[in-house]
């Protein structure tokens, strides 16, 4: 079933203004293959009807998922940058503030992929905390082969250019090969393990700051809210949620509450009692 | 004398595949399929050579359809429109950059030269004291490409185009 | 806003012309050092930015952003390696001569446009 041609020019549309993704006529083929994932995994009849739908009622997240699908998959350092200044900003003040006793911060990547999220979280605090403090970092993914070249700490010349800057290049990585590997000063305070964010989370000590982008777009409402509540479980009570540009926990997960972040939003419990000046970032 | 060096099959098909995501071929589906032919033809090359702590070349090869390809690829133009002059320079500049790459995996202290550029197949040009310690071959929408790594026996550069 | 492309190959001119005129520069090209100072030295605005080579004849990109820094017309100018030399003592060096920017060859488009944005260049909501 090939895609028709207004469908093709819409999604053309969408992925030349997101991604500044040229699609040549031709290549329909092309779209329909890879859309036919994102159309099952929202539950569509196909994706004639996904697109539809779609453009009936545009919706951010479904449209962050036909761009994703049609970008080549190279993730970013620091992906999407506002998160990752909310963090020097807001969080990591407010954070040193209330943790002067302890002096660590314990973060987690929540869906870390190939690693770069929890390498990109690390440099931030290597760069960021006072003298004196540490910080330890776990990075989370359902995938094992995820897991492994996460921990390999190896990416390739392309990989690096990604929104990386140079000055961190050089301070934080060093040549293996063809690839550049994050060195092991850094690699130090991160672990990576194998985890279903769906299923019953292993126990662990409550983190300041979770990420976690861009993976309840691929569930349906009664996931995210199972996720989000197990998620909940691990979060210090003053502690910081970030989830993906397109996401929300509003409409799902009511403990918690949104607050601003810098340029972006951050997520953080609810409690009756305000915990004072700093919650509001 | 050159050092022994190590550079795989493996990593020059890594070098390339980022050639071919970044310039010709960034939506991912039109790619270079390894063959592993190392007898495939040829109607056009470019080579750097590397001298400093290791002397060799690194060499593109492939047939003229290939390298409009890529030329058109590079300048946003139709293939019917590649003339000699856009053609020499995508060919220059792939070498370039492939050898580039090829030279970041080397010990320091090597230096790239400019590349030169033969409208004629890679067998045309005799490199007597060196020899291909590596090479990538394979198809691009039909066409032949290749990259090969030749190391200088005895730290002598010599290119000579029959 | 303008942007230079300095850079011995066309090919490699064409890709960065293109990168930079989808962000709205207006860009003028340049194939070695020495005509791009050559051609800044006409230019009554100078542009904010400028995409540089390594490798070129006549005066090669390390020299160029010496040149530029030193310059008090020019040394407001954001100036961007992109090359293959990509030993971490060639991106130091580069960095410590006055470069702002490294990009490594070969280079996707998305790529260079976040570098560019690191740089506070690409207006918000334009990585499109």
């Amino acid at each position: 079933m090939t895609l028709s041609q207004s469908d093709f020019s819409y999604v053309s549309t969408l992925v030349r203004r997101e991604a500044s993704i040229v699609l040549a006529p031709g290549k329909e083929y092309l779209v329909e293959a890879r859309l036919i994932p994102v159309a099952r995994a929202v539950g569509a009849a196909g994706v004639a009807e996904f697109l539809s739908d779609l453009q009936r009622r545009p919706d951010k997240a479904n449209e962050r998922l036909v761009v994703d699908a049609l970008t080549t998959n190279e993730t970013s350092w620091f992906r999407d940058r506002e998160p990752f200044t909310a963090l020097t900003d807001v969080v990591l003040p407010d954070l040193v503030k209330s943790r002067g006793a302890q002096r660590k911060l314990r973060v987690w990547s929540a869906a870390s992929s190939s690693g770069q999220e929890a390498y990109s979280l690390a440099i931030t605090m290597q760069e960021h905390l006072p003298p004196g403090w540490s910080f330890e970092i776990v990075g989370s993914d359902i995938s094992t082969e995820m897991v492994k070249r996460a921990e390999t700490a190896e990416y390739s010349q392309v990989e690096v250019n990604r929104g990386l800057p140079a000055a961190q290049l050089v301070q934080y990585f060093e040549r293996a090969g063809a690839h550049w590997r994050v060195m092991p000063a850094l690699r130090r305070n991160i672990s990576f393990k194998l985890m279903n964010l769906t299923a019953p989370l292993p126990p662990m000590p409550p983190f300041d700051v979770i990420f976690l982008r861009n993976v309840l777009i691929y569930f349906d409402v009664a996931t995210k809210k199972n996720v989000l509540r197990n998620v909940a479980r691990l979060l210090r009570p003053d502690g910081w949620l970030f989830l993906g540009a397109a996401e929300t926990t509003i409409g799902i997960d009511d403990n918690y509450e949104r607050v601003a972040a810098g340029r972006t939003s951050a997520y953080r419990i609810r409690s009756a009692v305000p915990v004072g000046a700093a919650r509001r970032g | 004398m050159s050092v022994d060096v190590v550079v795989k099959e493996g990593d020059l098909a890594e070098m390339v595949e980022q050639v071919w995501v970044s310039y010709l071929d960034p939506e991912g589906v039109n790619p270079l399929v390894p063959t592993g032919d190392a007898k495939q033809p040829s109607e056009v090359h470019s080579s750097v050579s590397i001298t400093g702590s290791w002397t060799g070349h690194v060499v593109y090869a492939s047939s003229i359809k290939a390298a409009k390809m890529a030329a058109a690829a590079f300048l946003a133009m139709e293939v019917e429109e590649i003339g000699v002059e856009d053609l020499s320079d995508v060919l220059g500049e792939l070498a370039n950059i492939v050898g580039g790459n090829v030279k970041a995996m080397l010990p320091p202290g090597c230096f790239l030269s400019l590349p030169q550029v033969v409208m004629a197949p890679d067998s045309a040009t005799k490199y007597p004291s060196a020899e291909r310690i590596s090479g990538l071959y394979g198809v691009w929408d039909g066409e032949p490409v290749s990259v090969s790594m030749w190391q200088s026996r005895d730290g002598r550069n010599e290119g000579e185009s029959a | 806003m303008r942007a230079m492309v300095i850079d011995d190959s066309r090919a490699m001119r064409m890709i960065l012309k293109r990168i930079v005129s989808k962000l709205n520069f207006e860009a003028t090209e340049a194939g070695d050092g020495q005509e791009a100072l050559d051609l800044l030295a006409t230019m009554t605005e100078v542009p904010e930015l400028a995409l540089i080579d390594w490798n070129m004849p006549n005066m090669n990109g390390l020299e160029f952003v010496t040149r530029v820094r030193s310059d008090p017309r020019l040394r407001e100018m954001t100036l961007v390696m992109v090359t293959t030399e990509s030993e971490q003592s060639q991106i130091v060096r580069a960095l410590a001569a006055g470069a702002h920017e490294y990009v490594i060859k070969p280079f996707t488009e998305g790529a260079m446009i976040e570098k560019l944005a690191l740089l506070g260049l690409v207006p918000t909501g334009a990585n499109s």
